[in-house]
């Protein structure tokens, strides 16, 4: 990596601190907005109001709100997550579980948009002015008029119900036993521990929550690229190649894909961040054991130290992969190496 | 009418994309306004002799109910002719609040710029490090659940998308000589951002607002499928899915028509403002000396 990308990488940490500062104090306010009282919530109906103020005073929710901001604050920098109100067991052992579970299917969704996104792109650039493209254009308004969550539920009942060859719940079938996290990313765990079994059952169950949340990012992919293909191709580098007489796909390939790749990034980058949010849904309705898996649950039983961490981990999720495609941005332009 | 207004306007309803869009979007506010005369029964009345009925054209179906029943055996067409209401209120309310928070915002700080331009865009920035969905479930958890307070999370989240794309427009208009014009003709800042910008922007806030309407149907589909935004018994979209979900083995059709009336509208949105953004374009537009 270049020097310039590792100061821009330093430079974009140092900016998400205040960020994370903000966006953490800004949750925990508007959490104490809550009408309701969690901790009388998870109690027993016997409960004397000694049992109400001993666990209060145990979850530290008897104190002054800025109080309990910092000595929460405190806390998340040694690593402490606190206590989940609803689960009653630590917060970072429930988040260490689930995140790489989100992480694996956010990757297999990357993976999956990017590729039809840039084969989609490269159909409509290639068909510009035909038939092919005034299809794949309405195609891609239909495909962007139906959100994640709603393509989670055409697919299970696609892949599922109607023609069931897909398994639609959780991250493995029923006869196979998790293995012991290693890494927690099953893809990988299981071809360390050498079973194939785990890890066919695992592609599977990841490929349609995959495949909802590709879609979700896939059309706008297709559009962006072909917009800025059409851009470049009038570049005058490009008449000058073809005047040099090199074919059409090689001009495609190495000239003009390599230019218009530029905005498809930052766009890969912006999209990148709502997919986080997609992945709420999707699991939610995969019963796909991640973090949005744990923020529906958490949220529907008011488990403020666990919407508080979860809310947390997600903003620097979303804030760690712009900061990577800033970086990819700068090694992929050319002309920006040289600028501040 | 200004020609140059009616230059625009001519562009608009020439365009496909603008007509298309739009001739849905009426269809859909006549079925949520006539829904009392239309429905074929009332949206909460439970048949439980007929529950989990196909559609009428299936051999099992009922010509009763076009298009079936739930599992409480309550009239689907009729459900999701009154979630239309449902959809198009949130829609509404939600896309107006946002547009004026985010466009106020906008308007002050592209045009002042300085101390009160960088407050907004770095709320901006705390904003945006947020996937939507996650804040919106943080704060119905803080407001507490219903409908409205679901269009109120949508005003606090999506101002952003109107302040981020507004203001750097405004940023580029404030430095035309018409607007130093004004000023020195003797506007004071409300009447010039008010009569020489605003104006300015209005192309790009009818597109963004048609793109809003059509992202707030969305985000009352979720909530209210995850039960945090109508009352449950209430015929919603997303309240429709979440019951049938759970049938979808038996009976398919409770999930595939409320999905078709979410895709229906979200696409009529997106299709006139996707329209609109082409018929608008401000780059061809100043390129043409109007404005």
């Amino acid at each position: 990596m270049s020097r310039i990308a590792l100061l821009l990488l330093f430079r974009r940490t140092l900016l998400a601190v205040p960020i994370l500062l903000c966006v953490s104090a800004l949750v925990f306010l508007v959490l104490r907005l809550l009408p309701a009282d969690p901790v009388a919530m998870s109690l027993p109906p016997g409960a004397t109001a000694d049992d109400l103020a001993r666990l209060r005073q145990s979850f530290g929710l008897d104190r002054a709100i800025p109080v309990q901001y910092v000595l929460w604050l405190g806390k998340i920098i040694t690593g402490d997550f606190g206590t989940s109100i609803f689960f009653r067991r630590d917060v970072g052992e429930l988040i260490a579980r689930a995140l790489p579970a989100t992480l694996e299917l956010i990757a297999a969704g990357l993976l999956l948009g990017i590729a039809a996104g840039i084969i989609g792109g490269l159909a409509m650039f290639a068909w510009r002015g035909r038939t092919g493209e005034q299809v794949l254009d309405l195609a891609t308004s239909g495909l962007m008029a139906i959100p994640e969550f709603l393509w989670a539920i055409v697919l299970i009942l696609l892949f599922g119900v109607m023609w069931p060859v897909m398994p639609f719940i959780g991250r493995l079938g029923s006869g196979l036993v998790q293995p012991a996290p290693l890494t927690g990313f099953l893809l990988i765990d299981s071809v360390i521990i050498g079973r194939l079994d785990v890890f066919v059952s695992a592609l599977r169950h990841l490929m349609l929550p995959a495949m909802a949340l590709a879609i979700g990012i896939a059309p706008l992919i297709m559009r962006v690229l072909r917009s800025s293909l059409l851009d470049v191709i009038q570049e005058d580098y490009i008449t000058q190649a073809r005047l040099r007489g090199i074919a059409e796909h090689t001009i495609l390939v190495r000239h003009a894909l390599r230019n218009a790749a530029l905005p498809t990034i930052s766009l890969i980058g912006v999209q990148a961040g709502f997919m986080f949010g997609g992945t709420v849904l999707v699991e939610m309705i995969f019963a796909y054991p991640g973090l949005g898996n744990l923020m529906v649950d958490a949220v529907r039983n008011h488990d403020l130290p666990v919407i508080q961490a979860v809310a947390l981990i997600y903003c620097v999720l979303v804030l760690g992969i712009n900061a990577a495609v800033d970086v990819i941005y700068l090694a992929v332009n050319p002309k920006l190496r040289f600028a501040t | 009418m200004r020609p140059q207004t009616r230059v625009a306007l001519h562009r608009c309803i020439t365009t496909p994309r603008v007509v298309a869009g739009l001739m849905l979007v009426a269809a859909i506010v006549t079925v949520a306004v006539l829904a009392h005369w239309i429905a074929p029964h009332d949206p909460q009345e439970q048949d439980l002799l007929n529950i989990l009925l196909p559609p009428s054209w299936s051999a099992a179906g009922v010509p009763d109910y076009p298009f079936g029943t739930d599992s409480l055996g309550r009239c689907v067409l009729s459900r999701v002719l009154f979630g239309a209401r449902v959809a198009l209120y949130v829609a509404c309310l939600a896309a107006t609040g946002a547009m004026l928070l985010g466009t106020l915002l906008a308007l002050v700080a592209g045009y002042f710029g300085g101390w009160v331009d960088w407050i907004i865009s770095r709320i901006v920035d705390i904003w945006m490090a947020f996937p939507p969905v996650i804040l919106a479930l943080i704060l119905l958890v803080g407001l507490g659940t219903g409908v409205n307070k679901v269009i109120l999370a949508i005003v606090l989240i999506d101002w952003t998308r109107f302040c981020r794309v507004i203001r750097s427009d405004v940023m580029v208009i404030r430095r035309k000589d018409y607007v130093a014009a004004a000023r020195l003709a003797g506007f004071s800042h409300g009447q010039t951002i008010l009569k020489e910008v605003l104006p300015a922007v209005v192309p790009l806030l009818i597109t963004l607002f048609s793109l809003e309407m059509g992202i707030a149907v969305i985000v009352e589909a979720i909530m209210s499928f995850v039960g945090m935004s109508v009352e449950p018994n209430v015929a919603a979209w997303g309240v429709m899915i979440a019951d049938a979900r759970q049938f979808m083995n038996q009976s398919p059709w409770g999930v595939i028509i409320p999905v078709f009336a979410i895709f229906i509208t979200v696409l009529a949105f997106n299709l006139t403002g996707d329209g609109l953004r082409r018929a608008l374009d401000p780059r061809l537009m100043t390129s043409r000396g109007d404005v």
